[in-house]
């Protein structure tokens, strides 16, 4: 009786097991077609919808037809839905009717267990088994080299090769499909990866000689950017309202905080707003604007302008020339190569730079090449393009936060060295391949102003850090460091004797340039953004209100004029034989005399 | 009366509850005129730490029970109804996370990223089963693995699977294994998390093509028995390891082994030694000379199985986001016909220069080519040590289980007649 009951209670577990497994596999095979049926529809983009869109299109006003397309596409959307209700309740219920059928199997095999019984026959034969799997085992062995040395071949792209010279030669945050320049990556025949630097065979061309560089203003803070004006009979006396001693004014089409630059008897600067960029030349000795140039579609610039500091603006770099070409970059990383008569030799984007205040290190050539201090958030790299092409000869990355400041370029009597400041480091390069030649950790925060060089010595400072000199060499030496008075826009301008250090909130301070002492503090009611220029043994001083106080380099503060532009300037002014070119709040002023 | 008493302040107690409704922001939030917008207000996941302790309570508790059933009560259907809890409770409750395996990841991570710090419930969850390991062998695989439960749930047909099959499929884990290393050791990914077979059944969302990966994964489990974690199992990897040195392991019988045979067929991953006192009928001095072969010879897998890796390491970086996102930038012809790669649109939004993509790629690619070596010895390694292991021989006159490879499930326990101190009858 008892067996009976059983076997009826396992009769009916085996049915229901089956009974599960079977609804199982129908819910299975529904999902599958379901999830094919809902792949393969696009419920928002029919025929019938798109048929209609059009009809729209051609009769906007058709109200009644765009009702009609409202009624659509909520149908649409309701299958599609339902669909996916449909998907996951199928989900459902096929894993409750899989639960079912195994709890039944699990039952029937708990009670339907077999008696153990022993292995009829002949032992298993281990040898010969053992010998198979190793056979095998070394069979998958061999598969797995020839799979894996198979994927590698077909699927290795040399992306490493092409992805760090890429990143300097491709520019732009949506360069997305600037396809050309990276295959120009794979040019690269010298990547030196251990040490993130990376130096490329670039086309050269012939450079201005010293002479020539001296005899011009070619960049920010004059040759080589160290504030040093190499001119004779720079004028000390005139008068903006009253246009005297004011060669001419033009007006500048565009805003900007870039400085002018001079070569021969052209002037050079950039403008720009968000929506517009523009590089002009105006002549030195009428003030007329020659050319200007829009600078636009260039590849991979980005969509819409930077957000940026409104004392940075769009053009904070000045511009720089080798009398070939002239060379601007903006905040966007818009770069551009301009003959001498305004026609476009070269153009890329170097890549919206991460820079919260908007980039502003100025250009600086050496030789042939343009050197570009690019620190930015999280990718901090100086990097040289040949002028001629605009490729990259080398680049050096940088482990620096973000900098404002600019490159200069200097003598030391024995080489060239291209000295760049930024948080925490003062470091030199060798501007011709850029290894780094040494470096001191001597600054903190976001450094604005450059460094200045002389005798041997380079000084930086910032605001909340510290003034330090630091004498060159490897390893270079600390000589003296203050924290008095300390700068945060205008860069100190260094004599063999003197450090000139201007601020912002107008105090000026001539220090000992070798021992740190003070000669003389001064104070003045205007701030002054402009940086120091020497010229003629004295220096310029231009503050905000457009007013230049031009005293006599020396250890006693002597006034030698104070005359005043009328109008407002945060630039710093270039200098020609006899003459000084200033960038006011809105107009450019050639200073000299008749 | 007294009982209504107490039911009145339960009730009173209870209704205090509805306070909480009154827990609203009674202000309106300000309207910033620089156009801020309130950020949303995140519910804090006020049971995330209690659950982590109970997690590992459950899991240290469920870890000694498993392992006092199987090596004091020897019972098969104590461990069973313990992998049923462990299914429910790890599987479908906790929903597969935080798993042993996938522990794994965290690990490494942790090894290898000092900004990442890792749960230490996770760590836990790594260290327990391994420690179990060591002292009564793999218990944890018996029955709290809720993977390992749920195959063996469907485990209605085991067959003992080719000795090809399984010297083929033998080797997976340990590259498994070692890949899901390397992706967790570069910030790649998570693999083992990311083609988790199980979890989107625990969690009813599995993705089409994983519901047809678990289901293959399920049906074949019918008749090969726990394919997973035979085949596929990286944690099973170190747990095997581990098991080898273990100081207690389950033994088939408590007592003499009488070569009864029953307990032959009894294992369906076929993880019992069967005993050899044969000699080696190709003769002692041959297999020595393929051992040395092998011995001298495992160097060189090492270094074909890193030179391997290092050529795979472009392919393998594939995985990377930031490898993946600058191939897409540097080959945009590729992609131009398509809509734009939701990579590309997020890195757009971003404003990040494109030379910091591919600094970053290059950085990956740079990682991975290491990697690729390390993996691939580790390979080799693992290749070398398999092929010399198949040379040596232990001669035993006993059924044993293999310590390695034994899940500890008790199944064959059943099959055994003998009693500690003298036979038992099986009865039918």
């Amino acid at each position: 009786m008892k067996n009976n009951h059983d076997t009826g209670h396992r009769g009916l577990f085996r049915t229901v097991a089956l009974i599960s497994a079977v609804f199982a596999m129908v819910m299975c095979v529904l999902i599958v077609v379901n999830y094919i049926q809902v792949k393969r529809t696009d419920p928002l983009n029919t025929p019938v919808m798109k048929a209609l869109v059009e009809r729209l299109q051609g009769n906007p006003g058709d109200d009644q037809l765009r009702q009609q397309i409202r009624e659509l596409d909520l149908l649409a959307r309701k299958a599609f839905f339902t669909t996916q209700w449909q998907v996951r309740m199928g989900g459902y219920l096929l894993f409750f009717s899989l639960l079912i059928a195994v709890i039944c199997l699990k039952y029937l095999e708990m009670r339907e267990k077999p008696v153990p019984e022993a292995p009829q026959g002949e032992k298993t034969d281990f040898w010969n088994d053992r010998n198979i799997n190793r056979s095998w085992v070394a069979y998958t062995g061999i598969g797995i080299v020839v799979l894996a040395l198979v994927l590698g071949t077909l699927t290795h792209l040399e992306l490493g090769k092409r992805l760090e010279p890429a990143g300097l030669l491709m520019g732009g945050n949506n360069a997305t499909f600037n396809a050309g320049n990276a295959n120009n990556a794979g040019n690269a025949d010298n990547a030196d990866s251990g040490k993130r630097r990376v130096a490329v065979a670039v086309v050269t061309e012939g450079y201005p000689s010293a002479q020539e560089i001296n005899a011009n203003f070619a960049s920010f803070r004059g040759p080589g950017g160290d504030g040093i004006a190499l001119k004779q009979n720079t004028p000390t006396s005139w008068d903006g309202k009253g246009m005297k001693n004011i060669l001419w004014k033009t007006e500048v089409p565009l805003p900007g905080f870039n400085s002018p630059i001079i070569w021969n008897d052209r002037v050079f600067l950039t403008g720009a707003s968000e929506t517009t960029r523009e590089v002009y030349c105006f002549d030195l000795n009428s003030g007329k604007i020659i050319w200007k140039f829009p600078v636009d579609k260039i590849q991979g610039t980005p969509a819409k302008a930077p957000v940026v500091n409104k004392e940075t603006g769009q053009c904070a770099p000045t511009m720089t020339t080798d009398g070939r070409r002239v060379y601007a970059i903006f905040a966007n990383g818009d770069l551009i190569a301009l003959d001498m008569d305004g026609k476009k030799v070269w153009a890329k984007n170097l890549g919206l730079p991460a820079n919260h205040y908007g980039h502003s290190s100025s250009l600086v050539m050496y030789h042939d090449l343009l050197i570009i201090q690019y620190d930015q958030r999280g990718a901090g790299c100086v990097m040289a393009l040949s002028g001629k092409t605009g490729e990259v000869a080398w680049k050096t990355s940088r482990n620096v936060r973000i900098s404002w400041a600019s490159p200069i370029l200097v003598n030391t009597g024995s080489r060239m060295e291209l000295i760049l400041v930024a948080d925490p480091l003062v470091a030199s390069y060798n501007p011709a391949d850029g290894k780094e030649l040494w470096k001191m950790e001597c600054i903190s925060g976001e450094v604005g102003p450059s460094v200045a060089y002389a005798d041997g010595v380079v000084f930086s400072v910032n605001d909340y850090a510290k003034l330090a000199a630091v004498e060159i060499g490897d390893p270079p030496k600390l000589l003296w460091e203050d924290n008095e008075y300390l700068s945060d826009i205008p860069s100190p301008l260094a004599t063999g004797k003197y450090l000139f250090l201007a601020t912002s909130y107008g105090t000026v301070v001539c220090y000992d340039a070798r021992k740190g002492t003070k000669y003389w503090v001064h104070e003045y009611d205007t701030p002054i953004y402009a940086s120091p220029i020497l010229a003629n043994g004295k220096v310029y001083l231009l503050d905000k209100k457009g007013v230049m106080h031009i005293v006599k380099a020396d250890q006693t503060y002597a006034v030698v004029g104070e005359p005043q532009l009328g109008e407002g300037s945060v630039c710093t002014p270039a200098f020609a034989s006899g003459r000084i070119v200033i960038r006011g709040d809105k107009s450019l002023f050639c200073i000299g005399k008749p | 009366m007294k009982k209504i008493r107490v039911i009145f302040i339960f009730v009173v107690l209870l209704s205090l509850q509805f306070m909480n409704a009154y827990g609203v922001q009674r202000f309106p939030k300000p309207d910033f005129e620089s156009g801020y917008l309130q950020p949303e207000t995140l519910q804090p996941s006020a049971r995330a730490g209690l659950l982590a302790i109970m997690d590992v309570s459950v899991l240290a508790l469920a870890l000694a029970l498993v392992s006092w059933l199987v090596l004091k009560k020897r019972s098969r259907t104590g461990v069973f109804w313990t992998s049923v809890f462990s299914l429910a409770y790890f599987g479908f409750y906790r929903q597969g996370c935080v798993c042993s395996i996938g522990a794994i990841q965290n690990v490494t991570l942790a090894l290898f990223d000092k900004s990442y710090v890792i749960p230490l419930a996770v760590l836990a969850f790594f260290i327990l089963p391994l420690v179990f390991t060591l002292f009564f062998g793999r218990t944890f695989c018996a029955g709290v693995c809720p993977f390992g439960a749920m195959q063996d749930l469907v485990s209605f047909r085991p067959q003992k699977p080719d000795p090809r099959l399984n010297a083929v499929l033998g080797m997976m884990p340990y590259i498994y294994l070692g890949l899901a290393v390397l992706y967790a050791a570069t910030g790649s990914d998570f693999i083992i998390c990311r083609y988790d077979p199980f979890v989107g059944i625990f969690r009813f969302n599995a993705s089409f093509g994983m519901l047809i990966f678990s289901g293959t994964l399920l049906v074949s489990g019918i008749f090969i028995a726990r394919p997973y974690c035979r085949y596929l199992c990286p944690y099973g990897v170190l747990l095997n390891w581990a098991s080898r040195f273990s100081w207690r392991h389950l033994t088939i019988t408590p007592d003499k082994c009488i070569q009864c045979r029953l307990c032959e067929e009894s294992c369906p991953y076929d993880a019992i030694d069967i005993p050899v006192v044969d000699l080696n009928p190709e003769g002692r001095s041959v297999t020595a000379r393929k051992l040395i072969l092998v011995s001298l010879l495992v160097p060189f897998f090492i270094v074909l199985g890193g030179w391997t890796g290092s050529r795979l390491h472009e392919t393998l970086a594939g995985v990377n986001g930031k490898v993946r996102l600058a191939k897409i930038l540097l080959e945009p012809e590729r992609y131009r016909d398509q809509p734009e790669p939701f990579e590309v649109t997020a890195y757009k939004s971003s404003g990040k220069p494109l030379t910091v993509v591919y600094d970053e790629a290059a950085g990956v690619l740079r990682r991975f080519y290491t990697g690729g070596w390390l993996l691939g010895c580790f390979i080799g390694l693992v290749f070398g040590m398999i092929l010399a292991g198949r040379l040596l021989t232990r001669y035993s006159t006993d059924y044993t289980p293999n310590k390695g490879a034994c899940f500890s499930c008790a199944r064959c326990v059943d099959y055994c007649p003998v009693e500690k101190n003298g036979t038992k009858e099986v009865k039918p």
